[in-house]
């Protein structure tokens, strides 16, 4: 197997690992939020900004794989 | 991207029917400065002529413009206390600008010049710089760069600066680099999405426009993005106040 074949193969395969990561860590945050807002519906505001942010700050890890993908799009010619 | 299926917009449509123009192919590279352009003039003119009669009790587009701004500014406010309101137009702007930029590309024969990575990047480097400023305006240099160490007060917490200052700074660098990809990636993916959808419709459907309920998708997806990317700015805002937690 040559190298562009490999990144061919291992780059769209760690996007996809990276956003099953995202997508737990993501699920865990806003089924908290939920609970959160059912429990104490009149502070809904305020923990949606929150989980906005959170959920931001997860979705970062998602997009560094995306940046890795598109160096190795790069390098795949 | 090349090779993926695009909507068309009136300057694709262009280059296309007159390809041996050369104005043509000059339209077609600055396509998403031309676009980002056209949404600022917009946003202009309605906030001119919208707020140009002032009127006790505002109808119209008067009133919606001043809901708008109104309902803005009690959200920063909420954010970042009473102190928050001075940075309301900054953050207005540049919330009701990506509101409306991501918003473009579900209007035919126009394009979101969001779906650009070079828009996203100055975006962000706008807001970077302005919160850069601010660390410095509101810290001091000195304060800053020990804020930057991780603030130590001991013998351990100076022990782990020299740990802490990489860290921190890949922090700030990160910003604006998550930022402007986030934003990218999502309206490029939505892009994307459409483009297959309405490719699909026109071989296999006979012209049935099958993308129209990603369309409401792309809705969501855009007023989403507009918010993370403000309250995310307004956050990197808040941070910049040194010992924000005292005021709560």
């Amino acid at each position: 197997m040559d190298v562009q074949s490999a990144l061919a193969l291992a780059t769209p395969l760690g996007l996809g690992l990276a956003a099953f990561g995202a997508g737990i860590g993501l699920g865990l945050a806003v089924k908290g939020a939920m609970e959160a807002i059912g429990r104490q519906p009149e502070a809904s505001g305020k923990i949606l900004t929150n989980m906005i942010i959170g959920a931001a700050l997860i979705e970062a890890l998602a997009i560094y794989a995306l940046i890795v993908f598109f160096i190795a799009l790069g390098k795949m010619g | 991207m090349k090779g993926l299926p695009e909507i068309p917009n009136f300057i694709t449509l262009l280059r296309h029917h007159m390809s041996n123009q050369a104005w043509a192919k000059v339209l077609y590279a600055w396509e998403n400065i031309i676009f980002s352009i056209l949404i600022a003039l917009f946003l202009s003119l309605v906030f001119y002529f919208g707020t140009r009669k002032k009127e006790e009790v505002p109808t119209g587009l008067h009133n919606f413009l001043e809901w708008l701004v109104e309902t803005f500014r009690m959200f920063v406010i909420g954010v970042l206390g009473p102190d928050g309101e001075k940075y309301v137009p900054f953050l207005g702007t540049l919330f009701i600008y990506i509101l409306t930029m991501n918003l473009m590309g579900l209007i035919p024969l126009l394009k979101s010049p969001t779906s650009s990575l070079n828009v996203t990047i100055a975006l962000a480097i706008v807001v970077f710089c302005y919160v850069q400023y601010l660390n410095v305006k509101n810290m001091g240099i000195k304060g800053f760069l020990y804020h930057l160490a991780g603030s130590p007060k001991d013998a351990v917490g100076w022990m782990i600066a020299p740990l802490m200052f990489p860290i921190e700074i890949l922090t700030q660098v990160s910003r604006p680099v998550t930022l402007a990809l986030r934003l990218f990636g999502n309206i490029l993916g939505e892009k994307i999405m459409l483009g297959f959808f309405a490719l699909m419709g026109i071989t296999l459907f006979y012209f049935f426009p099958i993308q129209t309920p990603f369309m409401f998708l792309g809705l969501l997806t855009g007023v989403m993005q507009a918010l993370v990317f403000t309250l995310l700015s307004t956050i990197y805002i808040l941070l910049s106040v040194p010992h924000a937690d005292e005021h709560h």
